[in-house]
């Protein structure tokens, strides 16, 4: 009903592989991307078309996961056109108003850094289900212990939060069906009625929930609940491939930054 | 029997955590038209975790956010979504959301019976800490200067975030008395 992640199912190798290997995959394609050169970011972009091939994802659906950013890059990206010093183009000048050949250099190739960041988390999310995700997670997450975060506690919040999320949608509708039959008018126009119209859904929305928090609480205490190490009914195993792969992107880290200080 | 009873607390306190972390994901969700950008309620949650949580707890909580988020939710300001936000230009609000949160919360915690002054102040100063943080990687992610960072981060959101404030400030005030962990 509430279908929130981006996933999408195929029987592929990239959606076979460990999820670890893939955030690592994510984390170091991040690092590098935002230093690179045009030249670097064209390799990056085919890297990541062979990829969504193999991994049997439409290319239209890594196009519609930029959408949401869209407005603001593209403001970011007048930014980068209208305020970099340099010099002129010579058709493009009204009045005042001079964009530069710098400028458009520089905005071309940040807002594209920017877009592929977006294309390698979704290529991630859209082969990794988001319990998959949570689980690499905690895995990497563990050294965390040594600061004393739990990281078998933050999935377990985790997973709980995405329990959650379909309950508070169904709650926040029928407090809003609820006022709409009591009459209350919802686009209120004045600032004070917009911060009544918030508080309004914000009160009852945070009580309701506050029970049905107490209700899991005394659920999972009855049942024995205590913190700390678990076991799941899968557990993650790299294969030689994974090792490789993993083996690969540190190699590649390294090179990367003793070129690029 | 003392000690059931702190279990069960700091159990109740991670389950509010978690709580808040998918209210601030809702949050992300309900838009409120506006001029002259419209102006979305997770930042108000955010505030609320740190008043009602206290100040580990309500890191906890957008910790969680966060990580609904990089695991692919589309829980970020305009249903954005994955890690590449969070090292984008605006993946600082996202870091600042954890670090407000947890300083709202540590100011509210120094106060007994806090008043309504010292919760607006504690409120100030965690939004003011979501700014510095959130424009600070804007202008180093993006290589804008500050002055430029401030113009793109945070000038058009001050308004929408003046009026959440409010909101948030009477909204704690309501449900302090609720919420007693």
């Amino acid at each position: 009903m509430y279908n929130l992640g981006q996933y999408i199912p195929r029987q592929s190798p990239v959606h076979n592989r460990d999820p670890r290997v893939k955030l690592i995959g994510v984390v170091v394609l991040g690092i590098i991307i935002l230093q690179m050169n045009i030249t670097g970011l064209l390799a990056v972009t085919a890297l990541f078309l062979v990829i969504s091939l193999i991994a049997r994802i439409p290319v239209s659906s890594l196009l519609n996961s930029l959408r949401p950013v869209l407005p603001f890059f593209f403001f970011l990206f007048l930014v980068y056109v209208f305020f970099t010093p340099g010099h002129p183009l010579p058709w493009f000048s009204f009045g005042p108003v001079k964009i530069s050949y710098e400028g458009l250099q520089l905005g071309i190739i940040q807002i594209s850094k920017f877009l592929l960041l977006v294309v390698a988390a979704s290529l991630l999310t859209m082969t990794t289900t988001p319990s998959e995700i949570t689980m690499g997670l905690e895995r990497l997450l563990r050294p965390l212990r040594f600061i004393g975060i739990s990281s078998y506690n933050v999935a377990l919040l985790v997973s709980l939060a995405l329990r959650f999320i379909p309950m508070l949608l169904d709650e926040m509708n029928s407090i809003k069906e609820a006022q709409l039959a009591r009459g209350a008018n919802v686009n209120q126009r004045r600032i004070s009625g917009k911060i009544k119209s918030i508080t309004n859904l914000a009160v009852p929305l945070s009580i309701n929930i506050l029970r049905r928090c107490d209700d899991l609480v005394d659920a999972m205490e009855s049942r024995g609940y205590h913190p700390g190490p678990r076991t799941y009914l899968y557990e993650l195993a790299l294969t030689r491939t994974d090792y490789g792969l993993i083996a690969t992107l540190t190699g590649l880290l390294i090179v990367f930054l003793i070129y690029h200080p | 029997m003392n000690q059931t009873t702190r279990s069960h607390s700091q159990l109740r306190r991670m389950v509010y955590a978690a709580m808040f972390g998918a209210l601030t994901a809702i949050g992300s969700l309900i838009v409120i038209p506006m001029q002259p950008v419209p102006i979305t309620l997770q930042t108000l949650f955010t505030s609320l975790a740190g008043v009602l949580l206290g100040g580990s707890a309500a890191a906890l909580s957008q910790v969680v956010y966060v990580l609904l988020g990089i695991i692919g939710l589309p829980v970020f300001a305009g249903g954005k979504a994955g890690l590449g936000i969070l090292f984008g230009p605006t993946g600082g609000y996202l870091i600042g959301f954890i670090v407000g949160a947890y300083i709202i919360g540590k100011i509210t915690e120094a106060r007994q019976e806090p008043s309504l002054v010292w919760i607006t102040m504690a409120l100030v100063v965690g939004n003011l800490v979501i700014y510095t943080v959130g424009v600070t990687q804007l202008s180093l992610v993006a290589h804008l200067s500050v002055i430029k960072a401030l113009l793109v981060g945070v000038v058009p959101f001050l308004f929408g975030d003046l009026i959440k404030l409010v909101a948030a400030v009477l909204i704690a005030f309501k449900l302090r008395n609720t919420f007693k962990l």
